[in-house]
């Protein structure tokens, strides 16, 4: 063949075209036939990434659904020390922003050379300031972070959690594992440039949100009240505890001192107890709603039967037991009133030990009332055969047993609801998206009837009426009952009763007939006042006045005269300039509480001079006199006169409140009260 | 030796192809699958980037949603913390000069009908 023949160089170059495409078809064929596995795999570690997702933590609601714990997202710097070149530059740059040593910086850089945390958990502007320094081999990563935006509201309720967001105290760690979540992942595809151009979310999943009984409101009045008493009294702790009397939710708990969960490493581990289930004390006086109770029900007395109560003194296994008062005659219901010592060991020595121990045991005292709280203390109550010859006596008046303020309000709580003993809990239910789910409850026991329960009521008015030992508990415009408590601590130097320090305490609830609300107010070692009627009574007496109002219970009880006047102010045309001109929305940018220093409760502003309420004389009524007149015509005449009358009592109208004369304002309410004649004692009401 | 050449003329002017109707639909089914199969491989590789710029678009939208749930979160706190009883206790008392109202200054109160503000914020949802 002549090779220089076109045709034949056509077979050449054709030839060599042919080998090749053959030998990249061969490599091709290699590759995709051979090497598919291997090259699959390093285009999945190149383009794939797998970032790992932090559990989204719950949210913790009140009642009406106001947020008291939630979790967001903040950056967490960390560090791939293979990357960084000068590790001394990165430190200190990195010192200036964190507040940290350089030092500490470069030992956590040397610690590790495939990661290390730098911080974690930064503020925004630290994070944006790391960021904007662009340093390499530093890098942030999301996390979640917990946060209680009413700060130390509920805090003891609430707990708190660890820098993982593991529950440690409170509700954040009974219900750890159902509000925690699972984590998760997330397989991203990424190009060249790191973009993501797919992804894929697997495995996480979020915590149930928690639905509490506390009610926002009332948990902030409890504490406050608790905060302004422990000022007063200059008390080195105390509890509050308001409960739903039927239900035996519990709408607020409150302790002093307490803490900020936010920043929890700050507080001491005694502000972080929750002392209204952990704490035990001797009850003292308070116990006696049980010897009293108990003996009511085994038809062993009556609220009438006058009981020698010895001048104060009586002695039990050759023990003098002194009573704080010497007692002649009285009747239980005014052994309870005046809350005879002498005259509860009687009833309890009458009762016997073994029916004192079954109905302590009813009472919830001496075991966990089972409420979902964490740490909660079952009590002091010695076994029957443990108990010495004093042992009903000392026992029947509140000594040698060890109670929790839980314990305490629950079985005043079962006196309050007819009897019947209600497991007190914290958690109203889980909420799933939008869907309630309600917790169960274990259904009421019973410890009393009904009848000794009602008489119970009765007898526990007197306690804050004239002659009982806490008066300051009494409520206007509402019908109240308690028990006072006065128990010495326990010397820790010398094991006996301290003579200096008490445990003061109120436990009561409103109104009597249909108690919506039970209230327990404990302070631990009030200095000057010291009795529980005269530092925990007007305690209850605030505060139940304040939550009876903001839950709308309806008043069963006319105000005192003058109360509803004390409050009026004059209308004063610049403040209430101001008030027309402020802005709502101003509201959202005043600063927080840091910077707003609420006036003590006691002081009153110079710029209160605005009314609360105001009333417009312009359009004003004057209230007439409605005395003699009936239901029907008062009715009608207020009606007429546009005023809304609250009809208290029954016969003919006796009294009135405010009086005939005052102008009042169009729509406002008129107290009248009814009678069979205008003497009728104003004290008197009526058991159902 | 005298050569002649002889010319003769072909005029194949009126020669007319014969038509092969066969060849020409063959043709016209090579030229349309060919059309076809290059419309189908532009359309899957249009569809190929369409995907993958609409992944793109995904992700970003995604991050999107993933911040607005994120400053909604934050938003939630910050409302949270601004409804605070006792950041509203102490405006109400340091700024607005209110005091507490004693018992016979309250008074509960129907709401007109159909007054459904107060009911909706109570029970309204939270975003999740």
């Amino acid at each position: 063949m002549d090779w220089r023949s076109p045709r034949a160089r056509v077979l050449v170059v054709a030839a060599l075209v042919l080998v090749w495409m053959g030998s990249a078809l061969g490599r091709l064929a290699y590759l995709q036939l051979f090497c598919y596995g291997d090259y699959l795999n390093r285009a999945e570690r190149q383009q794939q990434r797998i970032v790992e997702v932090s559990p989204h933590r719950g949210v913790v609601y009140d009642r009406n659904l106001h947020e008291l714990a939630m979790s967001i997202s903040v950056d967490s710097c960390y560090a791939i020390p293979s990357e960084i070149s000068d590790p001394d530059m990165v430190s200190r740059l990195l010192a200036g922003v964190l507040d940290v040593s350089p030092d500490e910086i470069a030992s956590r850089l040397a610690s590790s050379n495939s990661f290390a945390w730098i911080q974690r958990k930064l503020p925004a502007e630290k994070a944006e300031r790391i960021a904007d320094m662009n340093l390499k081999g530093i890098y942030m990563m999301k996390e979640r972070e917990r946060f209680y935006p009413k700060q130390q509201l509920a805090a003891h309720v609430l707990g708190y959690v660890d820098i993982d967001e593991k529950g440690l105290g409170g509700i954040e760690y009974s219900l750890d594992s159902q509000i925690r979540g699972r984590p998760g992942r997330i397989m991203v595809l990424a190009d060249a440039h790191k973009h993501w151009f797919d992804s894929s979310e697997e495995g996480a999943e979020s915590g149930s949100n928690v639905v509490l009984t506390l009610d926002q409101t009332v948990q902030y009045l409890a504490e406050k009240e608790l905060m302004q008493a422990i000022r007063d009294t200059h008390a080195i702790a105390g509890t509050v505890i308001v409960e739903n009397t039927s239900t035996g939710e519990i709408l607020a708990m409150a302790n002093v001192p307490t803490f900020n969960p936010n920043a929890r490493g700050d507080a001491p581990p005694d502000a972080r107890m929750n002392r209204a289930v952990a704490a035990l004390y001797e009850p003292g006086s308070v116990f006696k709603i049980v010897t009293v109770a108990a003996a009511i029900e085994e038809g062993l007395t009556n609220p009438n039967e006058v009981i020698d109560c010895q001048n104060g003194a009586i002695y039990i296994a050759g023990h003098r037991i002194r009573d704080h008062k010497p007692f002649g005659d009285l009747t239980v219901a005014q052994i309870l009133a005046k809350s005879s010592d002498v005259g509860a060991i009687k009833l309890g020595l009458r009762l016997g030990a073994p029916k004192l121990y079954d109905y302590i045991r009813d009472f919830g005292f001496g075991q966990s009332t089972g409420i979902d709280l964490p740490g909660e203390n079952k009590g002091i109550l010695r076994r029957l055969e443990n108990w010495t010859p004093i042992s009903p006596g000392s026992i029947s008046m509140g000594q040698e047993v060890g109670v929790t303020a839980i314990q305490l309000i629950s079985a005043m709580n079962a006196i309050a609801n007819d009897g019947l003993w209600v497991r007190p809990h914290v958690v109203a239910g889980m909420r799933h998206d939008s869907a309630f789910v309600p917790e169960a409850q274990p259904e009421p026991r019973r410890v009393i009837r009904a009848t000794t329960a009602a008489t119970m009521r009765s007898m526990l008015e007197g306690v804050i009426l004239e002659g009982g030992t806490g008066p300051a508990g009494r409520l206007d415009g509402y019908t109240a009952a308690g028990k006072t408590g006065t128990a010495q601590k326990t010397d820790p130097a010398t094991g006996r009763y301290s003579a200096t320090q008490v445990i003061a305490s109120f436990v009561g609830f409103a109104p009597i007939n249909n108690p919506s609300v039970t209230i327990l107010v404990t302070l631990d070692s009030p200095v000057g006042l010291h009795e529980g009627g005269q530092v925990a009574a007007p305690v209850f007496k605030r505060l139940a006045e304040q939550v009876l109002a903001y839950l709308s219970v309806p008043q069963d009880e006319p105000l005192r005269p003058g109360l509803r006047r004390a409050s009026y102010h004059p209308n004063d045309p610049a403040a209430e300039s101001d008030a027309s001109d402020f802005d709502p929305a101003q509201i959202v940018s005043l600063n927080t509480s840091e910077d707003v220093v609420a006036p003590p409760a006691h002081e009153t502003p110079a710029s209160a001079a605005a009314p609360t309420v105001a009333f417009d004389s312009d359009n004003g009524v004057i209230v007439p006199s409605l005395t003699g007149k009936t239901v029907r015509e008062v009715s009608q005449e207020c009606e007429k006169l546009g005023i809304s009358p609250v009809l208290v009592g029954t016969g003919v109208a006796v009294e009135e409140d405010p009086e005939p004369g005052t102008t009042v304002r169009r729509g406002s309410h008129v107290t009248v009260k009814f009678g069979r004649a205008p003497e009728a004692p104003s004290q008197s009401r009526k058991m159902n | 030796m005298t050569e002649f050449f002889t010319v003769k003329r072909i005029d194949n002017s009126r020669v007319v192809r014969a038509m092969a109707p066969q060849r020409l639909r063959a043709c016209v089914r090579f030229v349309g699958l060919s059309a076809l199969l290059a419309a189908v491989v532009l359309l899957y590789a249009w569809q190929h980037f369409q995907a993958i710029q609409m992944s793109y678009r995904l992700e970003e939208l995604k991050s999107a949603q993933a911040q607005a749930v994120e400053l909604n979160q934050q938003l939630r706190l910050e409302a949270a913390g601004l409804r605070s009883p006792m950041r509203i206790d102490a405006i109400a008392r340091g700024q607005l000069g209110l005091t507490a109202p004693v018992p016979g200054q309250l008074a509960p109160t129907q709401g007109p009908a159909g007054a459904v503000v107060a009911q909706a914020r109570r029970d309204s949802a939270p975003v999740q």
